[in-house]
């Protein structure tokens, strides 16, 4: 019963990862491709990645744009949790009922749609803040090296919300109201009640949710083509745009593509294993 | 309440999609006029494509998945543990790693610019996490149902299509819906294998009008109205689906 599972697994995953690490040692390009032929070459497009000062920039890139995601969407998921768990406030309950929504938009229309506002010239967000007379010219937010980063990181801070905020409420749900009860009679705050019960009972599935949202964090990309693709200059170029670029436009160096896929890979396995032994330790199922 | 009797029932039914059609006529009507524009109109191929594209690799991941992750849940043996835990890596693999090698290797099958090429793609992508959402429910369902149904003499397969599979009902609308929204939002694996026009799905069409200065905001955001607009109304339908989904296959198991 297993064996459309293994084939697949066999013929998209594992037989690619395979084939993606022996196209990295070789020399690929548009020319062998044609020819069907691609000679060995070691190391030399690792040593090419590792010279290029982009690929650099990429990786720095993507760490900030990481650290900056995953960090806020922890804080807000907890938050947004905590006030979407308060079922007697009605407010609360229309939260929750959109509290999804921002899963089922496709990436790349989230993209389109923060480009749209942030544009520089009919940009929602700058008639906003010009009506509000928080800022007196507009500003190009994903035009300008400073703040385009950080432009892009909401749009996906945004989309990717929900999972987290979700995850967080299950947990809580999962916290016995008889230790609040308790801790109230006692003469517990709110805050003594966060900090004593509600954290750490919620530890875990943060680790959980930090492993996964780094992962996927490290590989964005949708976001970036919508909204900067790459650009200005050099400012929004990540790791997984690197690779596409390198690859897909000209002069079409599959070779070193996949050998600066490959380092991403890397990375990210050894985030997976980390999540594979913290949360699937006991994997009694 | 009295039991109604299933013409009754019937008869409620027809009544109920009337009034909710009437309802419904004039924002329909703003809806599909909006997108109806002859400058849309040629989006619609995408459109059918996305459809063909996501149906497929829904089916199919759901066929498959639920085979393994009965599998998993039932079988305890030391290589399904190897495979759950082959499913959690892969889960990992991030989509431009595979992009390089899956395009040389699918050009030399000739299954460049075609569905069928993506939506074998998609489907040995999104496979582990199918695996994943499911394993768990698969697991919760007792067991002693089945072993009443395999002494009287069924097999393995019968037991899951007849006893496990009708209880697990929940569980393939959780994953369904996933992978349907799943492989509807996937952009790269479809941007890459599909270079052709008449193949393209919605999100590699909007992405390859990015950048184009032709191309207004206007027409772009009606685009992604005609894009965003099945995910979101499954997302309002099956909410309650998808959490328990999103919440299976990340932390059970």
């Amino acid at each position: 019963m297993n064996l459309p599972t293994l084939v697949f697994l066999a013929a998209v995953l594992a037989y690619p990862v395979l084939y993606a690490g022996y196209l990295s040692v070789h020399k690929v390009g548009l020319a062998q491709l044609r020819r069907g032929e691609f000679p060995f070459n070691g190391w030399e497009n690792y040593s090419r990645v590792l010279e290029d000062s982009l690929f650099w920039v990429a990786i720095k890139n993507t760490l900030v744009f990481t650290a900056i995601t995953v960090v806020s969407e922890i804080v807000l998921a907890v938050a947004i949790a905590l006030l979407i768990n308060q079922t007697s406030v009605w407010t609360s309950r229309v939260t929750r009922f959109l509290i999804l929504l921002p899963y089922a938009i496709p990436p790349i229309c989230n993209g389109l749609i923060w480009s749209f506002l942030y544009s520089f010239q009919f940009g929602f967000l700058n008639r906003i803040l010009f009506s509000a007379g928080v800022i007196d010219h507009p500003i190009n937010w994903a035009g300008n090296p400073d703040t385009a980063l950080y432009a892009v990181t909401v749009p996906y801070i945004w989309r990717t919300l929900p999972f987290a905020i979700i995850l967080v409420h299950a947990a809580l749900q999962g916290i016995p109201r008889e230790l609040y009860e308790q801790a109230a009679i006692d003469g517990a705050n709110a805050w003594h009640r966060f900090r004593q019960i509600t954290w750490p009972m919620l530890q875990q599935i943060i680790a959980i949710i930090l492993i996964l949202r780094t992962a996927f964090a490290f590989a964005v990309f949708e976001e970036i083509l919508a909204i900067t693709q790459g650009g200005p200059g050099d400012a929004t170029w990540v790791a997984a745009w690197y690779s596409y670029k390198i690859t897909f436009s000209p002069p079409n160096n599959f070779g070193m593509g996949a050998a600066s896929a490959f380092i991403l890979a890397l990375m990210i396995a050894a985030i997976a294993l980390v999540y594979l032994r913290a949360v699937y330790r006991r994997v009694q199922l | 309440m009295f039991k109604l009797s299933l013409s009754g029932r019937i008869a409620l039914h027809v009544a109920n999609l009337v009034v909710i059609a009437v309802i419904l006529l004039p924002i329909a009507a703003v809806l599909l006029g909006s997108i109806q524009s002859e400058n849309i109109k040629k989006f619609y191929r995408a459109f059918g494509n996305s459809l063909i594209v996501a149906v497929s690799v829904t089916f199919l991941t759901l066929l498959f998945g639920a085979l393994s992750a009965y599998t998993i849940a039932r079988l305890r043996y030391r290589w399904t543990l190897f495979l759950l835990q082959a499913n959690i890596v892969s889960r990992f693999v991030p989509a431009i790693v595979l992009m390089i090698p899956l395009y040389i290797v699918m050009r030399s099958l000739g299954q460049i610019n075609s569905l069928s090429g993506v939506i074998l793609a998609e489907t040995g992508f999104l496979l582990p996490y199918a695996i994943l959402i499911l394993a768990p429910y698969f697991d919760a369902i007792p067991s002693e149902l089945e072993e009443a149904a395999r002494i009287d003499g069924c097999t393995r397969l019968r037991a899951l299509v007849h006893i496990v599979l009708p209880l697990a009902t929940p569980a393939l609308a959780a994953c369904g819906v996933i992978m349907f929204i799943v492989s509807w939002h996937e952009l790269l694996i479809p941007l890459i294998l599909n270079a052709r026009p008449d193949f393209m799905t919605l999100p590699v069409v909007i992405a390859s009008l990015v950048g184009d200065v032709f191309v207004f905001f206007n027409l772009m955001m009606a685009i992604c109205l005609l894009a965003l607009a099945p995910t979101v109304v499954l997302v309002i339908l099956l909410q309650k689906y998808i959490v328990e989904g999103l919440a299976a296959g990340a932390v059970k198991g």
